[in-house]
């Protein structure tokens, strides 16, 4: 499998439609969303882009980690939080980008490991700015794809 | 979070990575495992409870709870021979046969809930442990004592791991206890009190912003723009030191600064390459 998720941070229109997916996809006990892996920003009243994990091939937060809880899937290529896990938050400290987090709903350290495969906010994103394929959409493709999903993106039927 | 259940102990790691597997017996059941697991994970993986303060996926295997004990019989051995083990220290092997759950097993528990009981008698944790199995009240003179350590370790070796080594078993037999003789290795993490099976470790998290765990005061460091607790200062400098000496770049104005902050080094990086405008401090 040679499909990645492909962000593509100037198509983020700030909808924040993937934290939802992501919140409601990792939420553990019903009613009580998680803390969203991805996060969309609006800087300055104009300037929309999404953050999320850049699975990096040397990542800071798997170097601190005391107890190798950290452990990139060989599949999906993503680094997933393991229950090895002893709660230190050293990796929230060192992530240059802000990617680790904590979800205190749910009292564990959390990151994006884009749902081992099978990523919600790509699955949602209307306009392409997330997408899991082998490639990034071309720019005809967005425009394709944003004005087929912006009027109701929760009609993507699951698995598109 | 997902579930792997790698080993920490070298032998059973060079083990595994031949990736034998072996076969065992637990409670009757046939299953296949990795050689060199210890039967406490193996069971963990089948769902078969075995009940265990002191172990933790992370850490250190260590047997100081004995709550995880099990009987065995190794191949070649007489029929009517069974051996008491910790699971979580015991490496599995072809042809093991393991019971969990026992005549003998639930009878060495007891045992040693009823030793705890007398030892820790305000602790819920042990309470609910010991009256599933049949010890309501223990059967030897209670400690007169609001302590509720077992003496378990785990922050011992949690404290280990997280590189500071500030904590500590002092003293031997019935006096031994675990307290941090050099308040300087403490930085203030709050990894030993999250861990204790017991909640044996006073602290208080954040009041008015300071820290107290171990009888000492830390100060906190908050992000100036959401008010996030990040951790005390002696903790991030720590994390500064681990970052830097495995070669990972830290610049010193990003020292201190919470994660939410340095997001704004990923928009300018953006800017820079004319996607979008840099925004304003």
């Amino acid at each position: 499998m040679n499909e990645r998720l492909y962000v593509t941070p100037y198509r983020c229109i700030d909808c924040k439609i993937c934290e939802q997916a992501c919140s409601l996809v990792k939420s553990k006990r019903p009613g009580v969303p998680a803390r969203p892996r991805v996060q969309s920003f609006n800087v300055e009243g104009d300037t929309d882009f999404v953050l999320l994990c850049l699975q990096c091939d040397e990542a800071s937060c798997q170097a601190v980690c005391p107890v190798d809880a950290l452990v990139r899937n060989p599949v999906t290529g993503a680094i997933e939080v393991t229950d090895r896990c002893i709660e230190c938050g050293f990796c929230v400290v060192a992530c240059p980008f802000g990617c680790m987090d904590y979800d205190p709903a749910n009292n564990e350290y959390i990151k994006c490991d884009v749902c081992y495969g099978d990523p919600a906010c790509a699955k949602y994103c209307p306009t392409g700015a997330l997408v899991w394929a082998e490639r990034p959409l071309s720019e005809a493709e967005a425009e394709q794809r944003s004005a087929q999903r912006t009027t109701d993106p929760f009609s993507v039927p699951a698995g598109d | 979070m997902r579930k792997v259940r790698p080993t920490l102990d070298d032998t059973a790691r060079m083990m595994s990575e031949t990736n034998e597997t072996v076969t065992i017996t637990i409670d009757g059941r046939d299953v296949e495992a990795p050689a060199g697991a210890y039967i406490l994970d193996v069971a963990g993986e089948l769902d078969i409870d075995i009940p265990s303060l002191c172990a933790h996926p992370g850490l250190e295997p260590f047997g100081a709870c004995r709550l995880c004990v099990v009987e065995i019989q190794k191949p070649g051995w007489d029929d009517w021979y069974r051996q008491l083990v910790t699971s979580c220290l015991y490496p599995v092997a072809d042809g093991l046969k393991v019971w969990t759950n026992s005549e003998e097993v639930r009878r060495n528990r007891e045992v040693v809930l009823d030793l705890q009981l007398a030892r820790v008698p305000k602790s819920d944790v042990i309470g609910d442990l010991a009256r599933e199995y049949g010890v309501e009240r223990t059967s030897y003179a209670e400690r007169d004592t609001d302590d509720t350590c077992i003496m378990c370790a785990i922050c011992v070796r949690a404290c280990d791991a997280v590189g500071r080594s500030a904590i500590a078993t002092l003293s031997r037999g019935p006096d031994k206890y675990v307290d941090v003789p050099d308040k300087d290795a403490c930085i203030g993490c709050l990894v030993c009190a999250h861990l204790c099976p017991t909640d044996a470790i006073a602290f208080v998290a954040d009041d008015n912003g300071k820290r107290t765990i171990w009888d000492k005061q830390f100060d906190l460091v908050t992000d100036e723009r959401t008010g996030e607790v990040l951790g005390t200062p002696e903790y991030l400098e720590h994390v500064r030191q681990r970052a830097t000496d495995r070669g990972l770049r830290w610049p010193d104005e990003m020292k201190h600064e919470s994660a939410k902050v340095k997001r704004r080094t990923y928009s300018s990086k953006l800017a820079r390459v004319g996607r979008i405008e840099e925004p304003a401090e």
